[in-house]
């Protein structure tokens, strides 16, 4: 009798450990994503990083239009140099946003609007110049179906006279000014049957030497006929805007 | 013996969940508005599944040919329930039934109806064959079982209103009015007879006005002007209580006003979505419900169009 009280013993511990063991090795997420590991490994590879509330993420209560979500970056609160921002939605089929460089004259806060498939964390890590990832999330609620819904353009010739074209204004906000612009492409993710994909890949917002104040690289996720906004700290300077997308199309265009 | 007992607690414990599981019933008391006008009036409220999407205005006319139904509801349950309501005042058979517009809580009630005369609009017709199925799906996500077994049902009659834009029933006449501001297709009934105007989704009252289809504010507020020119002492809003003061119209009119001139100046400054979307209301609509929900959701619907309009 005592045997099997033994036995008992151990395998109620056992059993005990077995519950326990989930909670010991659960993620620092404090979205408890179940992708939140996954795509730290893909996206930051093994460096450490932290969670940090100074990087806001912005994003609707509700995905209305889950073609036309607005996602909002704003890491202007961060002290930091900024080497790059990577933006992504972890249940995304294509879960790669945009990773945005900073390299002169431009605060840190960028909007533009994105397709989702179903309710997802949004994420945006921030590289710092001395290394170190910065975190910042939110929870967009959606019912889904945004990656997988043709484009307007798929059903309108128009894109195909007008592809690339630019319309831009810079407005002056109070002690910056903000650049928005909206281009015509299509932004075709290659998830729906038969039309492959068709998008913006490259950006580049330029001055007149012809140098960089902003780098981004752009995937499939960033919504049919892009608007962007880039907030800059020498309003008056002239700039250039350059895109390029994966069929090899360049478009510029002075703003 | 101990386990038998065991067994049978557990197995009567089951049994009680479901037995006392909550009963999704619309409890649908009609109010008498008018002479044999009544009104099946749903709750200030977003879609949930608590209130199993009985946020609408439903309401029948009891003529001396039979009964006349404006807007089945949200689900088969609503309309069998509506059909259960109608029985309650009235032993006479439905005859006509108008649906008002293609939105999911105006016309997926079609299928208690079944065997009779559906009216919509022509635009209405197609809308509903095109996303019907898609805002049922919706719905469904939305309220759960209160859609059980809920299908599209179309209109069976496309309403022409140049060639009848009266229609004699029993001892009413019933004129009717096309208009677009709300769903781009909106039939309004004016039953000349009580001076009852069904004025559907033109107008909302105390509940903030849903914006996903409206071509332009502008043609909305050019509706709301032409209704002012009607001749009608009692206004049965899509969503929200019955008005006799004319402040349905003026509370329309002048939310669409704000909020076109709130997002063209947005606009104008360069607001992102976003930032748009945390825009203050204006204090004068806090006791309009879900004003919030609502904002966001049309700058959503229609900013798009402010921004393009600022390049």
């Amino acid at each position: 009798m005592h045997f099997i009280n033994v036995i008992m013993c151990r395998i109620t511990l056992l059993l005990c450990f077995f519950i326990a063991s989930p909670a010991l090795y659960a993620s620092d997420d404090p979205l408890q994503s179940p992708m939140w590991d996954y795509l730290r490994h893909v996206f930051l590879g093994d460096t450490p990083y932290q969670f940090d509330d100074r990087i806001i993420v912005l994003v609707p209560p509700f995905a209305e239009d889950p073609t036309q979500v607005p996602v909002t970056v704003d890491a202007t609160g961060l002290s930091e140099k900024i080497e790059k921002i990577v933006v992504w939605a972890d249940l995304n089929p294509i879960q790669h946003i945009y990773t945005y460089y900073p390299l002169k004259d431009v605060k840190p806060n960028v909007s533009l609007r994105i397709k989702v498939q179903q309710a997802t964390p949004i994420r945006a890590a921030v590289l710092t110049r001395n290394g170190h990832w910065l975190i910042g999330s939110t929870y967009l609620d959606a019912a889904g179906g945004g990656c997988t819904t043709p484009s307007v353009a798929n059903a309108s010739p128009y894109w195909e006279s007008h592809l690339g074209e630019i319309s831009a204004k810079k407005f002056q906000r109070k002690t910056f000014g903000r650049y928005k612009f909206k281009v015509v492409h299509p932004m075709d993710t290659g998830l729906v049957g038969a039309i492959p994909e068709f998008y913006l890949q490259q950006l580049e917002l330029r001055d007149a030497q012809g140098d960089a104040l902003v780098k981004m690289d752009l995937s499939q996720p960033v919504s049919e006929n892009p608007v962007f906004s880039f907030d800059v700290t020498q309003p008056s300077a002239q700039h250039r805007l350059w895109l390029r997308d994966n069929n090899g199309n360049e478009f510029e265009q002075p703003l | 013996m101990n386990k038998l007992q065991c067994l049978l607690c557990f197995l009567l414990v089951g049994l009680s969940c479901s037995v006392f599981a909550a009963k999704l019933a619309y409890s649908l008391e009609p109010q008498k508005i008018a002479d044999d006008t009544w009104l099946l009036q749903g709750k200030l409220e977003d879609f949930s599944r608590e209130n199993g999407g009985n946020i609408v205005n439903t309401a029948f006319i009891v003529t001396a040919e039979g009964v006349v139904v404006f807007d089945t509801g949200p689900s088969k349950r609503y309309g069998e329930a509506m059909l259960q309501a109608i029985g309650s005042v009235t032993d006479k058979p439905v005859i006509h039934v108008f649906n008002s517009h293609h939105h999911p809580d105006h016309f997926l009630g079609n299928q208690a109806f079944s065997d009779t005369k559906i009216w919509a609009l022509p635009e209405t017709g197609k809308l509903i064959a095109q996303q019907g199925n898609a805002f049922a799906e919706n719905m469904y996500r939305l309220v759960g079982d209160w859609m059980r077994s809920t299908e599209v049902q179309l209109p069976t009659d496309p309403l022409d209103i140049v060639a009848m834009s009266l229609m004699e029933v029993g001892n009413h006449r019933f004129r009717f009015y096309k208009m677009m501001g709300h769903s781009g297709a909106d039939l309004l009934m004016l039953d000349e007879t009580t001076g009852v105007l069904f004025a559907s989704d033109i107008v909302f009252f105390q509940r903030a006005l849903t914006t996903p289809h409206t071509p332009s504010l502008s043609v909305w507020v050019a509706n709301l002007e032409q209704l002012k020119n009607l001749q009608y002492t009692t206004l049965v809003p899509g969503h929200g209580p019955v008005d006799t003061t004319g402040l349905a119209i003026e509370q329309m009119v002048d939310y669409l006003h704000w909020l076109d001139k709130t997002l063209m100046g947005a606009a104008s400054r360069g607001l992102s979505m976003n930032e748009v979307m945390a825009l203050p209301i204006d204090a004068r609509f806090s006791d309009i419900s879900l004003t919030r929900s609502e904002f966001v959701r049309s700058v959503f619907h229609l900013y798009g169009r402010y921004e393009e309009a600022s390049f």
